[in-house]
């Protein structure tokens, strides 16, 4: 062999070993053109038994897990969605996605314990939709996330949600289908579930925030919103944060108490001045002011609660929900888990769908190799959420609340903090723990929903629950 | 081979350049929208569409330049210098793979420690200078090759 030769055979030698687990790699990344998300990745147990069975034959189907068919509803309600061109009451026009003509749609009210209907139609979003009802621990059918629990309902076509509204707090459902681009366009609103003897002499008062195209809103109007109540006036603001990312909430003209957060009072709230919320994404708050007051919403939007008050400038130190209020009992013991599970989030170089970049990683590895959490009805589940992202992840469990037990080793002392959406920063970590009292496949996903359609997406899947639906294929179900 | 060797070389210095333009541009056009136009930059306004001010598109340009065009422009100098009998090219060119890779991650470290930019900037005038010096090493005829003819 000559030299030259010899050059050019270590050459190529040399390019195959750079390349050629690249190509691997990229080629081992590609999704099928459809599949189910019971076989995404691999099955984790948490310590709990295994399952043996074949989930695909044998157990109920996601599809009949639903509320009680034979009973009446007592809110019923028909939302008609578009892809359309809209304007917000203070004028400025935005391209997006409505809900009966708005954008945030219709508030949906019930009394807790009643029955709601909703009739979804699809008048005119061309990559089909769903509603799933954020914080709202319905049956698994009703959920709404395409390819999960439903196929997406596509244009001229229905589909009906039915749940029992049993906790009163503060909700909000959105589309769970392309939802990174649907939510962020504009298709969702507020559900707000009142006990059945609200307190009298306190105004109910909702602050649903959003940014359309860079306009930030409150209602669906930008700037200050004022608001009509007299002063010495009780008002419990619910405020909705339906973004991508945390938003810090403050007010300006008196103390406040924190009442509750995602949909769950919390126990024994003491007032509290100069200090700010920070309300994660896809969560929610509910403060009691006294007018006259501002309620400051991330700095660009603001309610203003009766008339007189400047706007205070962003209080840098923070309620810390971990110390807030007064212990209660959880109604379950979390140091009896009967399994512990890791969610680990991290990010690495590598092929999403072929797509080379940076994604982010679950316990190590790219979506769709990630695990899937298995459980049991009745099982009492821990969850240790760490991040070494580099980003913070709003986390958002479908169909349960857990409580909050610790941040960074140290344990919660405060009130019982239930949460369903958990801002976990860069560098925290959280140790949280629920009951398995919902049987279904239930999303755990980040609420940042770009961040989910580039891989944040784990599953919480019941033994003996099967599943019907498929991500992609006929349906086109593209649930991130 | 030495050709292209040349100019994946001028290209990668050239992309150096082009990261400092897109992300000063959005630098500049964020002061402006901040300090002119009332405009209230806050996670839950980054995380959502951008806001629409002048220059937002260097965020994205630099992000997808940085995390994408780049090392492809890299990984390419690579193969090929494999083949281009550079003097000294397959080291430049691996060394300039190494300093690519260690950029993209001081890029990705910075948004925890903010100093780390700093770093990210001092490498990116490293990568700026040998990427000019592996371009100019491609113009040199390599000893052991045969007697110039004519290309």
């Amino acid at each position: 062999m000559t030299p030259e030769r010899r050059r050019l055979l270590i050459a190529l030698v040399a390019a195959v070993v750079v390349l050629g687990p690249l190509a691997y790699f990229w080629q081992a990344s590609l999704l099928p053109n459809n599949y189910s998300v019971m076989d995404m990745g691999y099955a984790d147990s948490g310590g709990g038994p295994g399952t043996m069975t074949d989930h695909r034959l044998n157990g109920i189907s996601v599809a009949d897990l639903v509320a009680d068919p034979d009973r009446p509803a007592d809110v019923n309600v028909t939302l008609t969605v578009r892809k359309e061109r809209f304007r917000l009451s203070t004028g400025e026009e935005v391209d997006g996605y409505t809900v009966n003509h708005t954008s945030p749609g219709p508030v949906i009210h019930a009394v807790q314990g009643q029955l709601v209907q909703v009739r979804l139609v699809n008048g005119s979003v061309p990559d089909g939709v769903t509603l799933h009802w954020h914080g709202v621990d319905v049956p698994n059918a009703d959920d709404g996330v395409a390819g999960v629990t439903q196929n997406a309902v596509q244009v001229g076509k229905s589909f009906t949600y039915r749940f029992v509204a049993d906790h009163a707090g503060t909700y909000w459902y959105h589309s769970h289908q392309v939802s990174h681009a649907q939510v962020q366009g504009g298709l969702f609103g507020a559900l707000v579930v009142s006990p059945p003897t609200p307190e009298p002499e306190v105004r109910d008062q909702l602050a649903v925030l959003h940014v359309y195209h860079g306009i930030a809103t409150v209602n669906g109007a930008s700037g200050t919103v004022p608001v009509d109540v007299p002063d010495g006036q009780r008002v419990r603001v619910r405020v909705v944060n339906t973004d991508n990312g945390a938003t810090p909430v403050w007010v300006s003209g008196g103390p406040y108490r924190v009442l509750a957060v995602d949909g769950y009072d919390l126990n024994g709230p003491t007032p509290v001045s100069g200090k700010t919320v920070r309300l994660t994404a896809g969560g929610r708050v509910d403060l009691e002011v006294t007018a006259p007051a501002r309620v400051e919403l991330g700095g660009a939007t603001a309610l203003a609660l009766g008339s007189g008050v400047q706007a205070a400038p962003q209080p840098t130190a923070l309620v810390d929900l971990l110390h807030y209020g007064t212990p209660a009992p959880l109604g379950f013991d979390p140091s009896h888990a009967d399994r512990t599970f890791e969610y680990s989030i991290g990010r690495r170089p590598g092929f999403l769908d072929g797509r080379p970049g940076l994604w982010w990683s679950i316990n190590g590895h790219l979506f769709p190799d990630v695990p899937m959490f298995v459980v049991e009805e009745g099982d009492v589940v821990r969850m240790h959420i760490s991040n070494h992202s580099g980003a913070a992840h709003p986390m958002h469990l479908h169909g349960h609340h857990a409580v909050v037990l610790g941040r960074d080793g140290v344990k919660a002392t405060g009130s019982p903090w239930w949460i369903d959406s958990l801002d976990v920063g860069s560098g925290h970590s959280f140790d949280i723990a629920f009951v398995a009292d919902n049987p279904g496949i239930w999303m755990d996903h980040c609420h940042n929903l770009p961040h989910a359609a580039q891989g944040l997406v784990a599953h919480l899947m019941y033994a003996g629950v099967t599943e019907p639906f498929r991500v992609g294929g006929a349906s086109a179900n593209e649930p991130e | 081979m030495r050709n292209a060797y040349r100019v994946l070389a001028y290209l990668l210095a050239v992309e150096v350049v082009v990261q400092a333009m897109a992300i000063a541009y959005a630098i500049a056009g964020l002061g402006k929208w901040v300090e002119d136009d009332g405009g209230v930059l806050n996670k839950q306004v980054l995380d959502s569409d951008s806001p629409d001010f002048k220059g937002v598109g260097g965020f994205a340009t630099h992000g997808l330049n940085g995390t994408l065009i780049i090392p492809i422009v890299i990984l390419l100098l690579l193969i090929v210098s494999f083949f281009a009998k550079v003097p000294g090219g397959v080291r430049k060119a691996a060394i300039l793979f190494g300093l690519v890779v260690l950029q993209v991650f001081l890029g990705i470290f910075s948004h925890s420690i903010p100093f780390v930019i700093v770093l990210h900037v001092l490498n990116a005038f490293a990568i700026l200078g040998l990427s000019l010096v592996a371009a100019r090493s491609a113009n040199v005829v390599p000893e052991t090759a045969e007697p110039a003819v004519a290309v």
